[in-house]
């Protein structure tokens, strides 16, 4: 909220606009998503491989699948996924973050030493090999993920405490005896609170990448389209061969890099409004 | 220069080591359905007698207590037997060790080239700052950054590939058999996918790092007192600048070992990457978790590797 009272004209910048804007588009498509009826891009509507033309602007895949219901549908699985786990991993990150800034030492040391451990197992890997065994279903991708990725936002909320902590006034407050935790709550979290945004922005953009990479290696959940499947049925059927890649991988493959980079261009925008030295150093 | 390697450094990659092997024992084993599962499909296993199930049971040794499976699972990993594939009956360890020189090759090119174009490319970007060039590559880096590997294999693919026909897009060898020159040139466009994605936040790093050191006050004083500013850049400045650079490249090493996987997919390419693949299209529960096993493995050995030549480069680490 404090951003948005900010008398400064420039929000966000250029950059900052355009990744919203993108990320507006892609979201209204999404919300146009849920309106279709609940077999959309599963159900058999057309002959196999049928080119773009009378009521399929995209043309239909191997199975006679309409493509641009699965493009519209997959809006919403990426988008919906993305902010689930953003919101669960920005959560757990605060609370291991701000536990290892202001806990005694021997919590701050335990908590570090498990985030440098998760920082060098990659993810990727971590999150493939945990879906191939444990399922594929939306709750559990979500999960999964939201286990796999809180490390490096929980490095950056701990060195965010840290550095709060050696304000003045906060020192201040510590030597009158307040609670930590009370501290943290009441004078530091102005400090911390606008840090969560590009975390969250940074997350999502993670979640979206590695669960459309999932659903490449045919990992996906077999029972939802989303723009990674599509991309795996491209691959499997050599699709690229043949003029049809034009209707059947042009498309996903563009959302999934547009909503990535709205996703990059407003984590940047946010982190230089944040941080005026990185603007200054830009120049 | 003698240095000596950081007990405590040894023993946090010893502890990810120990973390890496647990998971890679205990996730078949949280299998909904149990680890019989692994065994074939559901239609099969409910063919399955009573007795046919507690035989499997037994020899595979899912009766024992988990504590006992643990040191069973780890004496195999010690002695390399990781079981045998579903799909061929071949030992798992076999069919990884034909697969694990095509990705240490493919991989150990990419950091190599990744590491030379990026922070080449961000020293650039930081210099020229203010005229065109720079700006321009900081929206490059920013849109290669987002671009999913799979999706710019495809796009290279179609290019290199399909149109204009330049480069094999297939395998590592032609119909001539395996040749230095037919494993190169089919090398071009997998290491390509994954130095463009992979280059990008090291390119933002290196640029924004060498920012940070150009606009600091020793420089800055250095810079009053007239030394020429190529000579600052070299001698004073690029050298604190990448000491970071380092850590980020460690970085890397994880998201490129990752990006084997969908890029020796996307490029048919005989490594471990592909073979995860084939093994997960066909539910090869074993030779996944070989798979898994070796390129996490990978990844670990290659960052203490690269945290034991840290030293080597920032004299105040030799301490």
């Amino acid at each position: 909220m404090m951003l948005l009272r900010s008398p400064r004209r420039r929000l966000l910048g250029v950059q900052g606009l355009i990744g919203t804007g993108i990320l507006t588009v892609v979201l209204g498509v999404a919300l146009f998503g849920l309106a279709l009826p609940d077999d959309a891009g599963r159900a058999r509507v057309a002959e196999p491989y049928a080119p773009p033309g009378g009521g399929l602007p995209l043309g239909a895949d191997d199975l006679g699948r309409n493509l641009l219901d699965q493009l519209i549908v997959g809006a919403g699985t990426s988008l919906s996924l993305a902010f689930i786990v953003a919101a669960a991993t920005t959560l757990l990150a605060a609370l291991v973050g701000g536990a290892a800034g202001i806990g005694p030492r021997w919590l701050s040391a335990t908590l570090m030493r498990g985030t440098d451990i998760m920082l060098v197992l990659p993810e990727l890997i971590l999150y493939i090999l945990a879906a191939a065994f444990l399922g594929q279903s939306f709750g559990m991708r979500v999960a999964i993920l939201a286990l796999i990725l809180w490390p490096v936002p929980a490095r950056v909320l701990r060195a965010a405490v840290l550095t709060a902590w050696s304000r003045g006034h906060l020192e201040v407050a510590r030597a009158m005896g307040a609670p930590r935790w009370w501290l943290l709550l009441r004078h530091g979290s102005y400090l911390i609170g606008p840090l969560l945004i590009p975390v969250f922005v940074r997350t999502a953009m993670r979640a979206v990448i590695y669960d459309a990479t999932l659903s490449f290696l045919g990992l996906g959940d077999p029972t939802a389209p989303s723009w990674g499947t599509t991309l795996y049925w491209v691959q499997t059927n050599g699709v690229f061969l043949s003029d049809a890649w034009l209707w059947w991988a042009l498309p996903p493959g563009t959302a999934i890099s547009l909503t990535v980079l709205a996703l990059a261009l407003i984590g940047t925008a946010v982190e230089e409004r944040l941080n005026p030295a990185l603007r200054e150093a830009a120049r | 220069m003698g240095w000596r390697y950081p007990a405590g450094r040894f023993a946090e990659y010893a502890a990810v080591l120990g973390v890496a092997l647990t998971l890679n024992f205990a996730l078949p084993r949280a299998l909904p359905g149990g680890p019989l599962k692994l065994f074939g499909s559901p239609e099969a296993l409910a063919r399955l007698t009573a007795d046919e199930r507690a035989q499997i049971a037994t020899q595979y040794g899912f009766g024992k207590p988990l504590p006992e499976q643990f040191l069973d699972y780890l004496t195999g990993v010690f002695t390399l037997d990781l079981g045998t594939s579903l799909s061929d009956g071949r030992p798992v360890t076999e069919t990884l060790g034909e697969a694990l020189p095509w990705t240490l090759l493919l991989v150990g090119t990419s950091i190599v080239v990744t590491a030379l174009v990026g922070v080449t490319l961000g020293v650039v970007g930081a210099l020229r700052r203010r005229e065109g060039k720079g700006s321009g590559l900081l929206s490059t880096a920013i849109v290669l950054d987002s671009l999913p590997q799979f999706w710019l294999g495809m796009l290279l693919i179609v290019l290199f590939g399909v149109q204009l026909q330049w480069l094999p897009t297939f395998g590592v060898s032609g119909v001539e058999g395996v040749t230095v020159q037919g494993v190169l040139l089919h090398l071009i466009l997998p290491v390509s996918t994954l130095t463009l994605t992979g280059m990008g936040y090291l390119f933002l790093y290196t640029r924004s790092s060498l920012l940070t050191v150009l606009t600091s006050e020793p420089i800055q004083h250095a810079h009053a007192r007239g030394v020429p500013y190529g000579r600052l850049v070299r001698r004073h400045a690029l050298r604190p600048a990448l000491l970071p650079v380092h850590t980020i490249l460690m970085m890397e090493i994880g998201f490129l070992a990752a990006g084997s996987i969908v890029v020796e997919t996307v490029f048919a390419y005989p490594g471990l990457g592909r073979l995860t693949f084939g093994a997960i299209s066909a539910r090869d529960y074993p030779l996944m978790q070989g798979a898994f096993l070796v390129l996490t493995l990978l990844v670990v050995l290659m960052n203490a590797l690269a945290d034991a030549t840290y030293p080597l480069l920032d004299p105040r680490a030799r301490r």
